[in-house]
């Protein structure tokens, strides 16, 4: 066992960059494959019927628009809950009166689904773009607010101090020096913001049917095209997938100078 | 120390009074109208009659059943593959790269393959609950588990521990504090995905509840099941919160 | 008097300070024959921590290795302790091969190692529970460890609960519990204030003297090094080679006050400082 007694070289498991995780998806593939071939039923078609189905599904104009008006949703209301929760977040890490204030509604809030709420706001605000946008806000406002709030919550005293002396102000207190070396913390919150915004997003259309990936993907498990259920399977899997890989990087990128945990992401964290 | 922690609390009661006296307003001066908004003292009749119902204790029952047996099964995988993959090289490198590929792809978009796998009832349901909780339970115990003092093998080690022990013995205990927490969050996800599920496909349970309202446009009815599984998250922490309180009594404060 | 120091790079044996001739025709406690440790670091570089390094150490020696900081010192003890495996050499205890931990040599960390989900006892009586040792029984012979290390009445508490002085002593009781014949104690009192670690270094003594285990002891203070030890052990800068074996030939026990005030002690100490500032060629000549 590779905890009992070491070789002295420190490093554990072997990471061959993207290849292991190209050699999963592909193995999991194969076992899709084989799987579907055992089982043998229409309903669920093999790995390459998927696959095959993939393209008509991307290429069609239908297809696009409904993918695209998805991620159009997505990010803005990734990008306004990000906009707000953060500073809420730091200013309730450093302020224990904020944070008494706000705590006990989050954490009523937190269990509830956000998609969930989609009927309810369905009803207010009918079943366009605004109650999905909506929803997707307030499902990544939540992880984003509790880790700028831990993340702040963490900065060292002695570095606001230091920053008081130089005669910052408290704006720029936060700005300056909660805002960065909380950073780490607040990237993990994104993370998981991002792994809730696509569940939103699909869940919220699986609801609210008029366009979108969720709309798709169950309009094909309604008519029976499970060929295309399939693909769209794939290709929300691999949506998320590049939207996790582009948000490492660029968190990677961001904040290089502090050590940062082991590279599997952790959702909803 | 004690003036701040009620001061705390009733710090925290003013949201929700607010939000209760706003929702309150809206309604009484009309500015939306009752189907639309119910009065929060309608909701809470509801769901005061609702609690003491059988029908709608059963449907809780099935949801509670979905959740408690998918969290269950992603606890004991979780914290099982997760132990594994820390201290076993080759499970290491079968298990990272598949996680680093699964992790990131929105279970719920599997669940119309469950479904035709596992059909409309519990199975699919407890399967996806099962998928989400999983990994961060898995990770968390995987964090926790590589994290360890390395010395803390060592003592246990020469203490006499044999190697196949040191993985229930030290590196068990030791990870605890980071698996109550991903425990913790694996439980938030199985309440919400359980919800989701019921509401996306079912015949029963609070998430069906909350559809069948919409359907026939009872407001009342659809505000019930979501301060249900809202109580229900709530009361499933607080267990948490106590039984870490008792596992973790040995272990500083982080 | 004191003893010569020995220039580098032969072959060292360590004498008991109490000679006799069945002590020279016994077997060494430790026997340490060429050990090289290489690091591989991040970039892919070797770092050599250790060269070639042969030791011999006697039953019921008090050893201490001292260095400055990246010696490998520490990586030393280590693998006598079965915890590191040697790049190169080997390492034989009792005249029997070292291939892993093992209840015979006893380690005692610098940051106590305690497991935080049990208690003190529960700390205490775990090496006796993993020999089989019947519960009622462990605890009995725990509660008297712990009398022994000053430490009678905190058997329900937490290492959490205790200041890091209370957990070493706790920590000392740990290994000593499954009585092991060697103990490896890597820089124990380094975490401590000076207060205490005088404390437990009169202690550490004391329970010594009782049955004479075999210790290594690691160390940087030199003081500490010189006060406590039979021998010490002086490592040069990485990559650590023994540059010098010193024997310490005051007077046991050691009573603190006095030896302070003992101009033996003060030169030892004086001119172990200046080994260790010196260039690794020069040797001090009596």
């Amino acid at each position: 066992m590779s905890a009992v007694a070491d070789d002295g070289s420190g490093r554990r498991g072997l990471s061959a960059g993207a290849f292991a995780p190209l050699l999963a998806c592909l193995g999991l593939l194969v076992a899709w494959q084989i799987g579907a071939m055992l089982l043998a039923t229409d309903s669920i078609p093999t790995a390459l019927d998927a696959l095959r189905a993939v393209p008509d599904v991307l290429l069609s104009r239908d297809g696009l628009i409904n993918i695209l008006d998805s991620i159009r949703r997505m990010v803005i209301g990734l990008a306004a809950a990000v906009v707000v929760s953060i500073p809420l977040g730091l200013v309730m890490g450093r302020a224990r009166a904020v944070a008494a204030f706000f705590n006990p509604i989050l954490m009523v809030i937190y269990p509830v689904p956000k998609a969930a709420l989609m009927p309810i706001i369905m009803l207010w605000l009918g079943v366009g773009d605004l109650s999905k946008t909506l929803v997707i806000f307030l499902a990544v406002t939540l992880p984003i607010i509790y880790h700028s709030f831990e993340g702040a919550k963490a900065v060292e005293e002695k570095m606001i101090w230091s920053g008081a002396a130089m005669g910052m102000s408290r704006a720029q207190i936060m700005a300056r020096i909660v805002l960065p070396a909380a950073l780490p913390e607040i990237l993990a919150g994104c993370r998981t913001g991002l792994v809730l915004a696509l569940i939103t997003m699909v869940t919220s259309e699986m609801i609210a049917r008029k366009s979108g990936a969720g709309n798709i993907l169950f309009n094909a498990l309604d008519m029976g095209q499970y060929d295309t259920v399939f693909a769209m399977i794939i290709v929300v899997g691999a949506l998320g997938i590049v939207l996790d890989a582009a948000f490492d990087r660029l968190r990677r990128f961001l904040v290089a100078w502090s050590e940062t945990r082991q590279d599997i992401p952790l959702s909803f964290s | 120390m004690r003036a701040t922690l009620s001061r705390d609390i009733a710090l925290g009661i003013v949201p929700i009074i607010l939000i209760g006296a706003l929702w309150q307003a809206i309604v009484v001066f009309g500015y939306a109208p009752p189907s639309l908004l119910p009065p929060p003292g309608a909701v809470f009749t509801r769901l005061a009659q609702q609690l003491v119902g059988i029908d709608f204790l059963s449907q809780a029952g099935a949801t509670l059943l979905r959740l408690f047996v998918g969290f269950a099964i992603a606890v004991v995988l979780g914290i099982g593959i997760g132990l594994m993959a820390a201290v076993h090289r080759g499970v290491d490198a079968v298990v990272r790269p598949l996680v680093r590929v699964l992790a990131p792809v929105p279970k719920v978009a599997l669940y119309p393959a469950l479904l035709l796998l596992l059909g409309f009832d519990h199975a699919s349901k407890i399967a996806l609950v099962a998928a989400d909780a999983l990994f961060p339970i898995l990770l968390s115990t995987y964090y926790g588990a590589t994290t360890i003092e390395q010395k803390l093998v060592w003592s246990a080690l020469a203490a006499g521990t044999l190697p196949h022990q040191v993985l229930y013995k030290v590196v068990l205990p030791a990870a605890l504090p980071s698996i109550l927490t991903g425990c913790r969050i694996g439980l938030v996800i199985s309440c919400i995905v359980v919800f989701l599920a019921e509401m996306i496909s079912s015949t029963d349970g609070l998430g069906y509840l909350l559809v069948r309202a919409a359907r026939s446009f009872q407001t009342v009815d659809m505000f019930v099941p979501l301060i249900s599984i809202s109580l229900l998250g709530l009361a499933l922490n607080g267990v948490l919160y106590c039984a870490r309180k008792v596992l973790l009594r040995g272990f500083p404060e982080v | 008097m004191y003893h010569g120091l020995r220039k580098a790079g032969t072959r060292s044996k360590v004498e008991e300070a109490s000679p006799g001739a069945a002590a020279l025709a016994a077997p060494p406690m430790i026997a340490i024959e060429g050990v090289s440790q290489t690091f591989k670091t991040a970039g892919r570089k070797e770092h050599l921590a250790i060269s070639n390094v042969d030791l011999e150490i006697a039953d019921g020696a008090f050893v201490s290795i001292l260095g400055p900081s990246g010696c490998g010192k520490s990586t030393l003890l280590y693998i006598v302790g079965g915890f590191v495996m040697p790049t190169a050499g080997s390492v034989k205890v009792r005249g029997r091969a070292v291939t892993g931990p093992g209840p015979d040599r006893g380690p005692v960390f610098q940051e106590f190692a305690l497991f935080p989900w049990k208690t003190v006892l529960g700390n205490v009586t775990y090496g006796l529970r993993q020999q089989g040792v019947p519960r009622f029984e462990a605890e009995e012979r725990g509660h008297k460890l712990l009398a022994m290390v000053g430490l009678k009445g905190f058997e329900a508490f937490y290492p959490k609960e205790l200041s890091g002085g209370m957990k070493q002593r706790v920590a000392i009781a740990r290994t000593l519990a499954y009585n092991p014949s060697v103990l490896l104690m890597d820089e124990p009192f380094g975490a401590l204030d000076a207060h205490t670690r005088t404390r437990l270094q009169n202690d550490l003594l004391e329970i010594w003297e009782r049955d004479r285990k075999t210790v290594l002891f690691v160390t940087h203070a030199v003081d500490e090094a010189v006060y406590l030890s039979d021998k010490v052990i002086v490592m040069s800068r990485s990559p650590g080679r023994i540059k010098q074996v010193i024997d310490i030939d005051l007077p046991r026990p050691r009573r603190r006050a006095e030896l302070l005030l003992d101009p033996h002690y003060q030169k030892y100490v004086v001119d172990i400082e200046r080994l260790i500032e010196d260039a690794p060629e020069d040797a001090v000549h009596t």
